[in-house]
């Protein structure tokens, strides 16, 4: 489908997008976890981009983090050093989990990114943790007032919540095309859309997705209907895995990624308080594993697996994620008492580690199709 | 080889005399039907001795089960329970001892708690690990969220909304414990307690100060057995007798000039965890005249506690903890830990299971070189889990790095 490339593009030329953008004298401010505020962060006129890693090796990264330390964060550091990000005029990091903030150590001592601001982000959703966060919220907002030298008013608080809103509404429709039987798009085009949406400017995005959605009804090359799949886990910050698992004949029509139905599945409120309901949001949203509210999630992921009709679930825990590891004993039995055969994975980030996995997923898959 | 000197007095039984006994009263507790909870390190533990509950430390039995050399198979326990082997060994190890083991568990296991406190101040483990155990016995949890303290601030130096978040989640503790408990806190009961905890962190740095001497009186084997009542019972009447015993027999062989052993070749700083399943590596190093003159966890427990304000002073001794910040915390203790105890090296064991004792170290090893010229050694490790590293290949590690002082 052709609009889709432009999705797909955006992926390739993520820092040429951002080159261009700040050609213009306007700031690029990274991030690598999805609990922070981007709504002030477009408020300031600057592009958010969420840091990512490559697939390849992290030799780099290895000299300066252990082989223990989460494989994503060593990647995404690992990109840091050999210069990827030297554009960005900030970069946000948190104490979300302990892999990111120890990872904040590394980017201090090690990387060339000016601008390097922390978030302290509760484990919580007490009324006392998000009094505390909207304080957090506010400091944000006055740090990136001062860097970027701009006052950040309501006004514009308020149209960035309504950008971010329907950016949140389109990729919800769209998620919601693959509860179709045969779904109308594949998983690994859906992660693109998904992903593009954290690295492109989001007003062109909605303007894509809009288009997308008006032509996507109408597409001649429907996906091949495979084994319906639940995947569950943390962050994915690429195609490879689930074009991996299409190319065995899976069909991820659900997930419960950060990256991707995390994301965008809670909208923020307009009706209140800017800042209020920006920090809200954050803590009130399907929460990721260093959350307390494990259970919401849990909830979240069940929830998908019925409404999208999932013959089985596949669970990737990215190595060394301990909140991913702790949770995983229960969402697997959780998931296996609704009657899903579950497959559950550790992976590196890396194409090497995904290369130890496929012989696994083709049989777990091989096996759901031969009694489905 | 070197001349060993005899273990110290104070520290002669330990283990029978205080930790034994400590798990037995709690099972004694347990049994009298007095409350007993199950407290993460880095928690405000003399809120609960203030309220009469009886703390036990799920870390610290971890840690008895290393030294009895059952800790793998525990692990293993709960690994076939699709807990991933990476997970800390801590939490592993404990969580092994609930699922069910064939054999006696050491000191008849821990006793179940009657409800768990758990913080998020030293790691996410904490959190997810005491969320797995509260479901499992269906016991209720309380969780206090501690912010980073990104400012890497000392006790006194420390962000105000951080202290008024801290504070507030206080509130909250004592009525859940008030409610667990069915007793009301008394204020008064609660300053003595931080009075007495004072007084132990007090003695315990003199006992710290004293290791300073050349020779050292003290090595890491003693130091990682007595830091138990600063971790476990700092509000107690018996850590302040036992610390004030050792404090005496201290400045005695320190006047005296009797060390560990007397003619030192190298005095290290150690960070980190012990290997707990392995603590004969010290008699080891002492042989070879060696000795660990200062740990970094015996440097992080220790707090002021102003009685008088028993909320704010929780809530600085807590939030300032080491394990809460930045590796530049770490990197000026240890700084500080080698100019003033005569030091030639560093030990910075990583721990498999856990990133905040991982990662970074590197960064620390750099920084103490560029500073100071002294050489430090990543070694690594895992406090309980010996398959991450066993004896021979550490000891082998252990001297490579003392033929690269020698030089």
């Amino acid at each position: 489908m052709e609009v889709l490339q432009p999705f797909r593009n955006s992926l390739s030329n993520r820092h040429e997008i951002a080159k261009e953008w700040k050609s213009r004298n306007r700031p690029v401010v990274g991030w690598t976890c999805t609990y922070t505020p981007e709504e002030v962060i477009y408020a300031v006129d600057a592009l958010p981009v969420m840091v990512w890693g490559t697939l390849g090796d992290t030799k780099l990264a290895d000299a300066y983090m252990p082989s223990n330390s989460c494989s994503f964060a060593r990647s995404c550091f690992n990109a840091a050093l050999r210069g990827d990000y030297d554009y960005l005029d900030g970069f946000v990091e948190s104490n979300s989990c302990d892999n990111r903030g120890k990872t904040y150590d590394m980017w201090v001592n090690y990387s060339k990114i000016p601008n390097i601001y922390f978030i302290n982000t509760p484990h919580t959703n007490t009324e006392k943790a998000h009094r505390f966060f909207y304080e957090e919220v506010v400091r944000f907002k006055e740090w990136l007032e001062r860097t970027f030298k701009k006052e950040i008013s309501d006004d514009l608080l308020k149209g960035a919540m309504r950008v971010y809103n329907e950016n949140r509404a389109l990729l919800k429709r769209i998620y919601e095309l693959k509860m179709k039987k045969p779904p109308l798009i594949l998983g690994s085009e859906f992660l693109e859309i998904a992903l593009s949406s954290l690295v492109m400017p989001k007003l062109e995005h909605n303007q894509l997705l809009s288009r997308f959605l008006a032509e996507v009804e109408n597409r001649s090359d429907l996906p091949r209907e495979g084994v319906r799949l639940l995947v569950a886990g943390s962050v994915m910050d690429n195609t490879e895995l689930v074009r991996l698992i299409e190319s065995v004949g899976g069909s991820v029509v659900a997930d419960d990624w950060c990256t991707g139905s995390r994301y965008f599945w809670n909208l923020v409120d307009e009706d209140s308080d800017p800042l209020k309901a920006i920090a809200k949001r954050c803590l009130d949203k399907v929460p990721s594993s260093f959350m307390y509210g494990r259970e919401e999630r849990f909830r979240h992921a069940a929830e998908l697996a019925k409404r999208f009709d999932v013959d089985a679930a596949i669970m990737f825990v990215i190595k060394y994620c301990d909140t991913h590891m702790f949770d995983a004993p229960l969402l697997r039995d959780e998931l296996k008492a609704m009657g899903l055969p579950v497959l559950y994975l550790e992976w590196e980030h890396s194409m090497s580690g995904f290369a130890g996995l496929k012989t696994r997923i083709e049989a777990f898959i091989e096996m759901v199709g031969g009694v489905k | 080889m070197s001349t060993v000197n005899r273990r110290l007095k104070s520290t002669s039984g330990f283990y029978r005399n205080y930790v034994k006994k400590f798990y037995e009263d709690a099972h004694r507790a347990k049994a009298e039907k007095r409350p007993v909870a199950w407290v993460a390190s880095t928690f405000p533990v003399e809120a609960l001795q203030a309220m009469d509950v009886v703390p036990v430390w799920p870390e610290n039995y971890a840690s008895v089960c290393a030294a009895r050399q059952v800790s793998v198979e525990l692990c293993e326990r709960a690994e076939r329970e699709g807990f991933s082997r990476d997970l800390c060994s801590y939490s592993r190890c404990v969580l092994g001892s609930m699922f069910g083991y064939e054999k006696e568990l050491p000191e008849s296991g821990l006793p179940r708690p009657d409800f768990l406190v758990t913080t998020t101040c030293a790691c996410d483990t904490h959190l997810k690990w005491f969320q797995v155990a509260s479901r499992l016995y269906r016991a209720p949890l309380f969780v206090l969220d501690v912010p980073y303290n990104v400012g890497g601030g000392d006790s006194a130096h420390l962000d105000p909304a951080h202290i008024e978040y801290y504070k507030s989640q206080l509130d909250e503790l004592f009525a859940f414990l008030e409610k667990q408990t069915g007793t009301r806190l008394d204020l008064g009961r609660l300053s003595e307690t931080l009075a007495v905890s004072n007084w132990t962190s007090k003695l315990w740095m003199e006992i710290q100060d004293l290791r300073k001497t050349v020779p050292s009186p003290m090595d890491a084997r003693d130091a990682f057995s007595a830091v138990f009542f600063m971790l476990c019972m700092p509000g107690s009447q018996v850590a302040v007798d036992f610390y004030t015993q050792l404090r005496d027999e201290l400045r005695e062989r320190a006047r005296d000039r009797i060390g560990v052993v007397e003619d030192e070749r190298f005095r290290l700083v150690w960070d980190n965890l012990p290997l707990w399943f392995n603590l004969k590596v010290f008699e080891w190093l002492n042989s070879l005249g060696v000795v660990v003159v200062a740990e970094v966890f015996s440097h992080t427990w220790a707090g002021s506690l102003d009685a008088s304000k028993p909320f704010e002073s929780l809530a600085r001794k807590y939030l300032s903890n080491m394990a809460n910040s930045t590796i530049q915390r770490r990197i000026d203790i240890i700084v500080g830990l080698v100019k003033d105890f005569h030091v030639n090296g560093v030990i910075l064991p990583t721990n498999w299971g856990c990133r905040m004792m991982s990662i970074g170290e590197t960064i620390v090893r750099d920084a103490v070189y560029k500073k100071l010229g002294v050489q430090s050694l990543v070694l690594e490790v895992d406090s309980s889990d010996w398959r991450v590293a066993g004896d021979a290949q550490i000891r082998e590690r252990l001297a490579t790095f003392l033929e690269t002082l020698k030089s």
